[in-house]
């Protein structure tokens, strides 16, 4: 299981479940490129366990929602610019 | 006439040690949180600087933290004793600043150290620099703490070197804000971006220590010459591997690339000089890295912005401060001390002035809200020449006894600010406004003169010759100080 974390400008609440988003995420895998932004199409669930892969949620100001893991689908990864 | 400095950050490093001022971390330390909480910590307690010698994931690399975040290292930055006081300091300073300016030497590339190791092209890899993650929380690795960004305006020539917060994105991408109102701010938005023209900017990391000084220090003069005038002497520049610009020959690492219009990613949230994230994850500018030159076994530099004292709130105070004294001296004001708390993270600003006419206060505190440096802060306290502008005693006395809250307040409700600003609103932040103030403490001269309290100390109401008996026998007395 692949670990990513993203942020969010708003309140956790608000976090579109299930919907494609168009964003950046950040690989957690560890060693030397941990924390490396991808930006991607993806799907976020809030169900853990739907998703291969463990999304992290932080708010703007860096808080880590650590109660609420959810789990991505990355869809498609993009071209920065 | 050539002053005091250090060649690079090994030879200030080695002065470290031999002061006492500087710790040899042999143990490992990981660079995600761990060597950031260790500078952090250590800024709190206004300790020695950390020398880490063995980075997680990077061997052959090393990392200095703090680099200047304490008076000692700022003195002997300036080849005084590391005990040197504030005023001392202050002096040397004004010494240098008062000096000729010097031109940049350029040297060979094969006499430049920063040249050693040569990284073009599909190699380069900023994962491959020991970059931290200095704190928890954070939107990314920050490549870019003590460092600067060079970049030319090429119709002008003008050169500005300017520290600049950058994160990496990704293997070739780098992150930051570049903030309109800054040199290269005006130089981006007015000459590249309008054009869809990238930028050719270099990034200096681990830059010798006048030079890091001269990149965060209020100047008219091109940095480059400024950091001459610093020296006593010009400083080495060596010219870029892929553009015309120029880095200073002894940096650790040097990182050339551009600067892209019109294109814009994801940075931030960073802890900030504040002492707080203020600003949050938001689309800023982005650099495209095209080349790497770096030292053998590179000293990644590391500042950790945080509560109070790290460097960016030492040095921006300081230099802050002296620029706010040279405009009002250079007016010809009756000024008798500038002085910023570097633990106000250079928000408020203390003059000392001689109290000649009425409504001078808001003369002073006018002149420097309006200046260039004016979005960095937004509290001027005015306080007369019985005042010690370095003292926080006396002026914390001036403030709760001089100054009126109505009469006293001079309340500007408009101002330029900084997204920064953790007070503000998060539309005067975004907007980049602040309101400011100056708060006069100084008696009003129309008062009668009976009528005029008369300040109790021992400077203030004994006769010269009991002040000299009691200064002469102190000793005698049976006090030690």
């Amino acid at each position: 299981m692949a670990e990513y974390d993203t942020f969010i400008n708003k309140n956790f609440e608000d976090l579109k479940d299930e919907k494609e988003i168009v964003g950046v995420i950040r690989d957690l895998s560890p060693g030397k490129k941990k924390y490396k932004c991808l930006c991607a199409k993806f799907i976020v669930s809030k169900d853990p366990n739907k998703y291969p892969d463990r999304l992290w949620i932080r708010l703007g100001r860096g808080q880590l929602v650590k109660d609420h893991p959810c789990s991505v689908k990355i869809v498609e990864i993009l071209k920065p610019y | 006439m050539t002053y005091k400095y250090f060649i690079d950050n090994r030879e200030y490093i080695e002065a470290l040690r031999k002061s006492g001022d500087l710790v040899d971390v042999m143990q490992e330390v990981d660079w995600d949180l761990e060597l950031g909480a260790i500078v952090r910590r250590v800024c709190e307690k206004k300790g020695p600087a950390p020398f880490f010698h063995k980075i997680k994931d990077y061997p052959g690399f090393r990392a200095f933290g703090a680099p200047i975040a304490t008076w000692r290292r700022l003195a002997v930055v300036l080849g005084l004793s590391p005990d040197a006081s504030i005023p001392d300091i202050v002096e040397e300073w004004r010494r240098r600043t008062s000096g000729p300016a010097y031109k940049p030497e350029i040297i060979d590339k094969k006499d430049a150290p920063c040249k050693e190791v040569i990284i073009m092209g599909d190699e380069v890899d900023v994962f491959e620099l020991p970059a931290p993650m200095v704190h928890d929380g954070d939107g990314g690795r920050y490549i870019g703490t003590w460092h600067f960004v060079v970049a030319k305006d090429e119709e002008t020539g003008f050169v500005n070197w300017g520290m600049y917060r950058l994160a990496i994105f990704d293997e070739k991408t780098l992150v930051g804000p570049v903030l309109p109102f800054s040199d290269m701010g005006r130089i981006f938005y007015q000459k590249y971006e309008p054009f869809n023209k990238p930028m050719p900017v270099a990034i200096v990391i681990g830059p010798d220590p006048l030079s890091a000084l001269a990149s965060l220090a209020p100047t008219p003069l091109p940095e480059p010459e400024f950091t001459g005038q610093l020296m006593g002497e010009p400083v080495k520049l060596v010219k870029c591997e892929t553009c015309d610009l120029y880095v200073p020959a002894t940096a650790e690492i040097i990182l050339e690339g551009e600067l892209l219009p019109n294109v814009r990613l994801e940075e931030a949230p960073f802890g900030e000089y504040t002492g707080y994230r203020t600003s949050p994850r938001d689309k800023r500018n982005v650099y495209r890295i095209k080349a790497i030159t770096m030292r053998k076994n590179a000293i990644m530099t590391v500042s950790n912005m945080g509560v109070p004292v790290d460097e960016g709130q030492l040095l921006r105070s300081f230099t802050l401060a002296m620029d706010m004294e040279q405009l009002l001296k250079s007016q010809g004001l009756p000024v008798t001390g500038v002085y910023m708390w570097p633990e106000s993270t250079h928000h408020l600003l203390v003059i000392g002035v001689k109290p000649v006419y009425s409504n001078i206060a808001q003369q002073v505190g006018s002149l420097v809200l309006g200046s260039k440096a004016a979005p960095w802060f937004h509290i001027v306290v005015v306080v007369d020449d019985q005042t010690d502008v370095y003292s926080l005693d006396d002026v914390i006395h001036a403030i709760c006894t001089k100054w009126h809250p109505v009469r006293g307040t001079i309340l500007m409700r408009e101002g330029v600010g900084t997204p920064l600003n953790p007070f503000a609103s998060p539309e005067e932040r975004f907007s980049q406004r602040a309101p400011k103030v100056i708060l006069d403490c100084t008696f009003p001269l129309d008062w009668p003169k009976p009528l005029v309290p008369i300040k109790v100390s021992f400077n203030n109401v004994y006769p010269e010759e009991i002040k000299k008996k009691v200064l002469e026998n102190w000793k005698a007395y049976g006090f030690k100080d």
